[in-house]
Parts: structure tokens; sequence; C-alpha cells
């Protein structure tokens, strides 16, 4: 993102300082209060269970408290900088972002350690640490998003440069990437490595809000005619369905069907915001049927991943070991979960759900939290998106409203994609649990989604009070009009 | 781009701009209602798994829990329902548990736990409850999670008893077959015989585990496989009652139905379509036309031909469903599925022709079934045309949970008590009537009334399979056999003396 | 039952509980903005109907939605453009404070009048008051939504 400000500067206006007051935000601080019992009180539980299964006696004390104190003590330095910014922005976001990370904090801690090591200057970090660092990390890039970003210039003004940087990160990853699963997913510069789809889904909502909002009055009304056929004005849509059918391409030869379906349902969702013409969402759908047959027959890979969707157990030991394995697990767990700590039995010194940190936390979180826990975590995904498409139907232009609409639809999707995959609603695809899986690109990723929704939900300035003395508005005069301009 | 002021977050708001924006706010809308569903559908998904199937998966043998405690856990008992212990562990060097077995002759049933080969049999069905993952109260499920032990196994007493299923295995000798024996008013399985069998203990054993498993797998005469349940045999004459069953119950004859045609054809063979159906003459009868009791009696295949013709073959398919035709029985081990014909015919049930109907009629043709099959035909004529579920598990007990009892269970109510009354008198002259005891030597148990139907499975080759099924005392019977020996020759030779003997030594051992 | 065992079963269950208390808490929030959101229908708290306007920009009979904040002049950065040779740059502010609406003078040379009185400052302008703003006469009017 670095790159990024830097082309940035021409479009910025000048902050005026002497403008910002500290805003209390109470609703947050109370919110973010709640989230703090909440997770402390989850941690008292999974600590006690972990000491009864290691056969101490019982005691109720936290797991281990320093990492959950830092999370939370990060939490309230961004409420406190927000505070301090004195921004008119979302007071629920924070909160429910902040849960389901300390979520992922807790689940990390309570997996085996040893399923990351990290080393960094000579220490050696297991998983529940690294997700600490990484979760530090994304609280730090809400904070400065929601507070720094007051234009949306550096967006809109240069979607195509973005689309272009998109293009690139993927044909590198796809020259010089990392298998992992079959999968070309991982990139590697220098001691750098990360999953450069994370970061592409916000470049693809970046770019679609930026072409839709320009061309969108020639999307809703225009028609091309050939003959007595009425069609969509092609010569507009074609540049923006290129860089779709590109991405698409270069994901599906990176065999990450995962990005492709969610890229592809982003897509069709932001496009009928746009326009609200469902032809265009079932010409869509159209495509992707005959894209997915297409692919079933011609991909391998595709064949035997619907294959063992339509019956896993058929081959439970093989190809369908990881999703009956998870299928097992939210059976385990039933209505109220076995508790923090208490599932995943362990086979052979591993649990039993192989990549359980990236691919299956819900599965893991469906055990040990039950059903009841579930609908509480899908109930904390709605809110998030409740909050990013009432910013957008609120956003004071077009490109704001399609960018809050596409960001929050981004991570509402993703969440269903991988959730319905572990619940064998839809073929399992490798991909993450937006702020709850482990794993730096997608956690920063989001943060970087969750920052700007923040920031576009600033309501502006507020109304002045009602005047006591004639005289005293001048100065609120001055004030209004030199900020404005 | 008019001014800069435009551009930034939360400055004035143009009124220009809001052309049109009310149109996005509600697709906006649209989309965010789209995704709630998806996210209900997720919810629905979630409850699927977590409270319906939940059950079923957790405690499925091959689950994660059941199988880590399967290792280390030491296993419950498994007694008979007199007591005595038939599966029990014990601590190899490394003080790893491991199982033993008392008895051979329960092997095909109980299976075994084995570290290298998993579980099979009753084993393998409830092997969640005897390794204490699963428990039979939900509340006490719930809290043994927190628990340093979690898991709280359970002793598992079958309704078998140890001293009859010995009895049944010797009685087979070196013969392959199998001996079933049940209580028709409850559905407890008193006997469960397969032979040859095989001993459990050496392949639950680490140390030999390995070799006695590659020999059995090895071995021509089947042993692993449970022939009471899994045998699927040529019923014969046996399954004149499930004729019987269908043709009294559907109206098609009464007890007094005879057939002119029917002493003619047993010397010239039966004339149906063009094909001749054949039964040997039967020299006591003279060249009466026989009513139904006589011909239950003396066994006579054209009267039951006859009479499947008349019935149909729709519903002597539909009866035989009822009785468990067709689809698997319910049970604590998994059973074949027994059938009256291959199906896909065009004929009414599935038959092809009227011949394939009238061969059926009398337990030939395409007609195949488990010996647990016909302990249940036999079992629901015992009792008054209720058919019981099978079952073998009798209770379920743990120091932390007290006894669980299985509870009998209705599986169908096949025929009315009328029905069911007139064919019991009938196979009650099967065995001791004038003729009967000719036909059906040595199946009578001294001082009871008993009653029974020989079959004699005609193969294309070698000697006929030897079949009985019956039960006693006739008026209220508590004890329903069906034996089969593989290639014995006749019904009468072999397995009908064997259920007599059987049938004797249960009133001797649980009192007349 | 062991009063530990219990003890740990229910601090499992208040964990439960609190994500559905955080959740009811934020319902709470949710509903609350949706409320307000239909008491003042998308922060709209007037809208200015252009009764006169002999120049023809801003045509007779546009409306304009007003915010909290609206400035009005002939310069193309104010919230309602009024291109006449009567009006200043920068001509008066409109201002929602608390209940009610006010009326600025920013300076302008032929000044700003509301149902034909001038403004000297600033004054409370009612929905229904005419404002004349050069050759322009613009009607506050209440939101209808």
């Amino acid at each position: 993102m670095s790159a990024a400000s830097a082309q940035s500067r021409p479009a910025l206006p000048s902050i005026d300082f002497s403008s910002i007051r500290p805003r209390p935000r109470w609703r947050e601080l109370w919110l973010l209060l709640l989230v703090g019992i909440a997770l402390s009180v989850g941690s008292v539980s999974l600590g006690a269970t972990e000491r009864v299964q290691a056969g101490k006696a019982l005691s109720f004390s936290p797991a281990q408290s320093q990492p959950l104190l830092a999370y939370l003590g990060a939490l309230l330095l961004a409420n406190l900088a927000q505070v301090l910014a004195g921004r008119r922005t979302d007071q629920v976001l924070l909160p429910a972002v902040g849960l389901l990370g300390g979520i992922s904090l807790l689940l990390m801690e309570r997996l085996p350690q040893n399923l990351v090591s990290q080393s960094i200057g000579g220490m050696t970090l297991g998983l529940g640490q690294v997700q600490l660092l990484w979760l530090l990390l994304a609280v730090a890039i809400i904070t400065v998003l929601a507070i720094v970003v007051r234009s949306d210039a550096w967006l809109r003004l240069y979607k195509y440069t973005w689309a272009a940087v998109g293009i690139a990160l993927l044909v590198l990853t796809f020259v010089r990437g990392e298998d992992v699963n079959g999968a070309r997913l991982v990139l590697r510069l220098g001691p750098l490595s990360g999953q450069p789809t994370e970061l592409l889904k916000v470049i693809v909502v970046v770019f679609l809000a930026g072409y839709l909002s320009e061309f969108r009055p020639l999307l809703v009304e225009q028609d091309s005619r050939i003959g007595p056929l009425r069609l969509p004005p092609v010569p507009y849509l074609a540049p923006m369905v290129g860089m779709v059918a590109i991405a698409l391409g270069i994901v599906v030869f990176q065999r990450d069907l995962g990005a492709a379906l969610l890229f592809f349902l982003v897509f069709l969702l932001l496009l009928y915001v746009a326009t609200a013409r469902s032809a265009y969402v079932i010409l869509g759908l159209l495509l992707f049927v005959a894209g997915s047959y297409l692919m079933y027959r011609l991909f391998p890979v595709v064949q035997s991943r619907v294959d063992v969707w339509i019956d896993p157990f058929r081959d439970a030991s093989g190809s369908g070991y990881q999703i009956v394995q998870a299928l097992h697990a939210f059976a385990r767990g039933g209505i109220l979960g076995t508790g923090l700590g208490a599932g995943l039995p362990m086979v052979g010194g591993r649990p039993p759900i192989p990549e359980v940190h990236t691919d299956f936390p819900f599965a893991a979180l469906g055990e040990e939290l039950g059903l009841v826990g579930v609908l509480a975590i899908l109930g904390v995904y709605l809110v998030v998106i409740e909050r990013g498409l009432r910013i957008a139907a609120a956003a004071a232009d077009d490109f704001r409203a399609l960018l809050a609409a596409g960001l929050a639809l981004v991570v509402g999707v993703q969440a269903f994609i991988i959730a319905a995959g572990n619940l064998k609603l839809v073929p399992l695809t490798g991909i993450t649990l937006p702020l709850i899986s482990y794993g730096g690109s997608s956690i920063l990723a989001n943060a970087v989604v969750v920052g700007l929704l923040l920031a576009l939900s600033d309501k502006g300035v507020e109304p002045p009070p009602p005047p006591r003395v004639g005289g005293r508005l001048a100065g609120l005069r001055s004030r209004l009009v030199q900020s404005g301009r | 781009m008019s001014g800069e002021g435009r551009l930034a977050f939360g400055r004035l708001r143009s009124a220009g701009l809001r052309a049109g924006r009310g149109a996005i706010g509600q697709n906006v809308g649209r989309a965010g209602v789209t995704l709630a569903l998806a996210f209900v559908v997720l919810a629905a998904g979630a409850g699927y798994w977590q409270v319906y199937r939940a059950q079923e998966l957790s405690t499925a043998p091959d689950d994660p829990a059941v199988v880590a405690a399967a290792r280390n856990v030491v296993r419950g008992r498994i007694l008979d329902r007199t007591g005595a212990v038939l599966a029990s562990s014990k601590k190899d060097s490394n003080g790893e548990p491991y199982r033993t077995y008392t008895d051979p002759s329960m092997s095909p049933v109980i299976g075994y736990a084995s570290r290298q080969f998993g579980t099979a049999g009753l084993e393998h069905t409830y092997d969640g409850q005897l390794a204490g993952v699963v428990s039979a109260d939900p509340i006490q499920q719930l809290l043994s999670k927190f628990r340093a032990d979690p898991n709280d196994p359970q002793d598992l007493t079958l309704s078998l008893s140890l001293k009859l299923q010995k009895a049944a295995e010797k009685a087979l000798g070196n013969d392959k077959g199998a001996v079933v024996m049940l209580d028709p008013r409850t559905g407890e399985v008193l006997t469960l015989v397969s032979a040859p069998t095989f001993d459990a203990s050496p392949i639950a054993n680490p140390s030999t585990s390995q070799k006695a498993f590659d020999t059995l797998r090895q071995d021509k005469d089947k042993p692993l496989l449970n022939r009471a349940i899994q045998g699927l045999y040529v019923p014969g004459s046996t399954f004149k009652i499930v004729t019987s069953i269908a043709a009294l119950s559907s109206g098609a004859i009464t007890t007094d139905t005879s057939y002119p045609q029917q002493p003619k054809a047993e010397k010239t063979g039966l004339l149906v379509s063009g094909y001749r159906v054949r039964d040997g003459h039967h020299p006591f009868t003279d060249d009466r036309a026989l009513k139904f009791p006589e011909a239950v009696e003396v066994s006579c295949n054209i009267y039951f031909a006859l009479t499947g013709l008349r019935t149909g073959g729709q519903k002597l398919a539909d009866w035989a469903g009822k009785l468990g035709f067709g689809h698997p029985i319910p049970f604590d081990l998994t059973t074949e599925t027994s059938q009256v014909t291959n199906g896909g015919g065009k004929f009414g049930g599935g038959f092809k022709d009227d011949v394939e109907v009238a061969n059926a009629a009398y337990g030939q043709a395409e007609v195949l079934a488990t010996p647990l099959q016909m302990a249940l035909v036999a079992s629901t004529i015992a009792n008054d045309g209720v058919l019981m579920k099978p079952h073998l598990a009798l209770s379920f007990s743990s120091a932390r949970n007290g006894t669980h009892t299985v509870a009998p269970e209705q599986l169908a109510d096949v025929t009315s008590p009328d029905v069911a009354g007139e064919i019991k008198s009938a196979m009650e002259r099967a065995v001791e009537g004038n003729f009967g005891e000719i036909f059906t030597p040595g199946a009578a148990v001294p001082g009871i009334p008993t009653a029974g139907k020989t079959g004699t499975a005609q193969l294309g080759s070698g000697e006929p399979h030897s079949w009985f099924i019956g039960f006693a005392p006739v008026d209220q019977p508590r004890v329903v056999i069906a034996v089969i020996v593989e290639n014995a020759g006749h019904g009468a030779s072999r397995a009908a003396p064997m259920a007599g003997d059987l049938m004797k030594l249960y009133f001797d051992t649980f009192g007349r | 039952m062991d009063p530990l065992i219990l003890s740990l079963w229910l601090i499992r269950l208040a964990f439960l509980a609190l994500l559905y208390l955080f959740l009811f808490s934020v319902v709470r929030v949710l509903l609350r903005d949706i409320r307000q959101a239909a008491r003042e229908p998308s922060t709209e708290l007037g809208r200015l109907i252009v009764a006169a306007s002999p120049s023809g920009e801003p045509p007779s009979g546009s409306v304009f939605p007003l915010d909290a904040v609206t400035s009005i002049g002939r310069d193309v950065n104010n919230s309602v453009v009024v291109e006449d040779d009567f009006v200043s740059g920068e001509h008066c502010l409109l201002t929602f404070r608390g209940r009610a609406w006010y009326v600025e003078d920013l300076g302008s040379t032929n000044g700003t009048y509301v149902n034909g009185d001038r403004v000297d400052g600033i004054a409370a302008l009612g929905f229904g008051d005419e404002l004349q703003v050069g050759n322009a006469r613009l009607r506050l009017e209440r939101s209808h939504r």
C-alpha cells in the first residue's frame, strides 16, 4: 500500500489540523468493553479446560494473559486515537471486527503451536504469537486508515493503475509463486511472502467501483442495438469484463478456485448495485454455469473437487478426508460445543483436520463453540456487512457508495464461500475466513478493507449548535467556508 | 472534478450529486438481503450437521474422538443374557489394553476390536458406548467433556445365551450353516450362530494380530462372513409360509380352498404359460384335492404354485416386503437384503412372468433369504402377526451412569391374529400331524406342542441345503428358530432334528 | 456433580452468552440508527424549491434537498449555485441548528431577504418562508419522505 499513497499526493487536499477537535466515542468504547469481557471469559474458559486436560488441578485463570491483554490494549488505543482525531466515523465496525480477531487469537493459541513456526531475530514464534503480531498490525492499519484517509481521489483517479498493479501481482505469482496443495498461491519476495489474491480482492473492488461509477449512467441507460436485439452497451462493458476475465483466467491457471469464485460473485453483485439491471446478473450467472461446466470437463482438479463435494464419505480416508473430518468436528460440537480447548481430539499428535488454522477455523469453532457459537459468529459477520452496506447507502457519491458496498460484499462473500465449503454446502476451496483464519496476507488485507470502510463512514462536519449571540457567527462562518474549500 | 472540497470525505455535500443515488441505496439493500439469505442457508447447514446428523457422525467408529478413546480406554465388557463374560480387556507389556474373547462361537456376532485392523461386528456398532465416548444419558454426555477422564466405558449385555450359542455351534459340527433363535414377543435374539466360525482373540492380541488376520482372510470357507445375517440362501419350502401370509391376508384363498387340478398335476406337472411346474406325488394323500392345512403338512408345491398365481406377484411381494424382504433389516449388525425376485420384471411385484411367480411361491426361482429373515417370518406367525424388531443389545451399564435398557420395538404389523392362527395350526400339523411327523422327524420338543416348516433348497448341482423354521410352544410361543445346514440334503434329514434339540435345550435352560 | 466442574461449565456458557450480549447491544445500536434514518430520511433536513428564477439557472420548479449546512451563491463551489447578476459569489449560508433553520447573509452586495425583509446578520427561517437572493425566489419546505 505504500506505493499507493505516494501516487496520490497531488490530489490530497490539505488537512486543516486546527479544525480537529477530540470527539468522544462512547458507543464504540462500550462495545469494546463488552468485547474485552467476552474474550477474557473465553480465555479463562480455555485456560481452565487446558489445565484439566493436562491432569492438573482446576483453577480459573486465563490461558495466557499477555497476548489477549496486548490485543485488547491495541483496540483501546485505536479507540483513543480515533477520539483524538475527532472524525464522525462508524462506532460499531471496530468492536465487531475486534471480536472476530479476538476469537481468532483464542483459537490460534488453543491449536498446536507447532503448526507454524517463524523465526524473527533469533526468536522462534509459534502459531498464536505470529497471529498476535498480525492482529496488532491489523489494528494499527485500521486506525491509521480511519484517521488519515480523507480523500478518495488516490483510489478513484488511478483505477487503471490499480488494475495494472493487480494484474502484475498475479503474473508475478504465476511466474515466481510457490505451490501450496496444488495451487500456486504464495509469492515470496526477499524475506516477505504472502498470498497476492488477498490484496488483489481489494484492488479489484477499487477498480470496479471506479469504473462503474464513471460509466454508471451509460451502463444504466444506453443499449447497443444489433438488429431487433437490445443489448447492453458493449463498448463500455468490454474493458471491465476484460479485466475480470483476465483476473479469473490467471486465477484459474493458479488453481485458486476460491478466489475466482469470490471475484466473480463480488463482480456480479457490484454490477447489480451499480445498474439495478438483473439482466446483467442473469447473463453473468449463465456464463458462470457454462464456465463451471467447461472447467469441470477440462480440469481434473475441478472434477475431483466436485466429486468429493457430492459424496466425501465415499473416500473418507483419501480425497474426502479433510471435509469429512470437518463435518465430524461440527457434529462433535453439537448445539453447545465442547468448550474452548476441549474439542479437536489429536490424531498422532496432530489435530484431526489438516490446515485447520487456515482453511477450517470455522469447523474448529463449530466444534468448540457449538451451533450456538457458530450462529453468533455468523451474526457478527452480518453486522460487519450491515455496517458496510449502510455506509454505502449513506455515501455522498457513486464512487464511495460502490466502494463501500464492494468492500462489505467482499468480506461477506468470502466468509460465505469458506463457511459454506466447511459445511459441504458448496465445493471446498482453499480460501481464508476473513479476520479469523491464520495468515498475514489475509488479516492485513481485511484490515485495509475495514480501515477504508471506517474512513468512508465519516459523516462530515456536524451541524453547528443554535446561535446564542449574533456576533459569534463570524468565526463559525470563516471556519466553515475555509475548511470547505 | 469541480473542486477539491468535493473529494474530501465528510465535507459539504453537493445537492447536485444526489441525482439517482436513491437507486443505489435500494440496490445496496437488495444485495444485502441476498447475502443475509445466504447466511441463513449457512445457519441451516450448520444446524443440519450439528443437530440433525450430530449423533450419527460423532459416534461413528471412524470419528477421531472415538478412535483416540478406543486406543487408550479399557473398553466395557460384553456379557451374555445371564451375565457370562463374552469379551473383556487385558493390558499388554506397555500397559495398553487389548481384547480377549471367551468363546469362538460368539465371534461372528461380537467381531473384534483390534489396534491394527479396527473394529468389526458389535465391537464396531457399539464402539462409542464400549469405549465410553457415547453415553446413554445426554446430560452425562455433555458433562463428560470436562472430566479429566472423560470416557465412561459401558458394559454391554447381549440378549444372546452363551449356552445355546455353544450348543448350536457344536450341533452344526463341521458343516457350514447358521442357526438363529429369538424370542418372538420382544425380538431379543437368543442365538446367532454362523459356521464355520473363527477365534477373535488372536486378532485383538497385538502380538498375533497380523498373522491371524491374514490366515482368516485367505480361508476359502469365509469364516469372517456371518452366514446368519449375510448369507443369502434359496429358502425352499420354508418360503411357503410367506406365500401363505400373502394369500390368506389378501383374501386370495381361505383355509378351505382346494384346486381340482392339483392331484393330477402332481403326476403330470402343472402347465403354467407353456412351462411345466413339477412336483413329486404325495403317496399319503391319495388323489384328493388338498385343503390349505394339509397342503402345508405335506408341503405340496403344486398347491402353493397355484396359490401364488391366485395371489399375484404384486401382493406376494407386498407382504414379503412387510416381513423384511427387499430392504435391509434394522438390526445391530449390517444385514444382507433378502429378495423374492431379481426385480425389474414387467409382471406385478417385479417378477418376469407367471412361471417365476409360481416357482417363487414355493421358495425357488429367484427367492433368496438370510436365516435371520426366515426366523423373522416364523416370529411374525408366532407373535400373532406382529413382527418385533430383532435386537442383540439388551442394556448398557456403567458405574457412573447406571443401567439403560433397550426397549423392545415393533417393526411391522404384518397380518391379523386370525390369519396368523390359521398358519400356526397348519405349521403345528406339519410337525405334530400324522403326515407331518414323517416329513419333519425330530423337530417336536417332547412334551411341548411345536410348530414348524422344513425346507429343501434345490440347487443347480450338489446336495440341497437343509432348512427348518419353527417355534414352540404353539399356543404361546417363547422361542423361534431358523436353521440352515449347507448341502445337507432334505430339511427333514438334518435341520429339523437339530432345531428340536436346540428348542429342548432352551426349555431345559430357561424353564418350560 | 463436582462443583469445580460445574463452574467450568458455567464459565463456558458465560462466554457464549457474552457473545450474544455483544450481538444484542450491536443490534440495539443498528435499530436506533435505522429508526433515526427513518425520522430524518437520508439526513435531508428540508428542501429548497425554486419559486422564481428569471435567469433560468437554476430553472424554476427545481428542488434542492438540504444538508445541515448549505451555501448559496454564484460561485460553482456553492451547494446551490444561482446564476444571477445580482447574486454575490458567496451570498448566504443556510444552517440547521438543533431544531430550526437559520439564514446568514455572507456580506452580499444586494442582500438576502426573508418574506421581503432584509436579513441583517442572521435570521430564523421557517418552513414555508420565502428567501430572495438576487432576482431568484426560493421557498424552504419540509421534506416529505
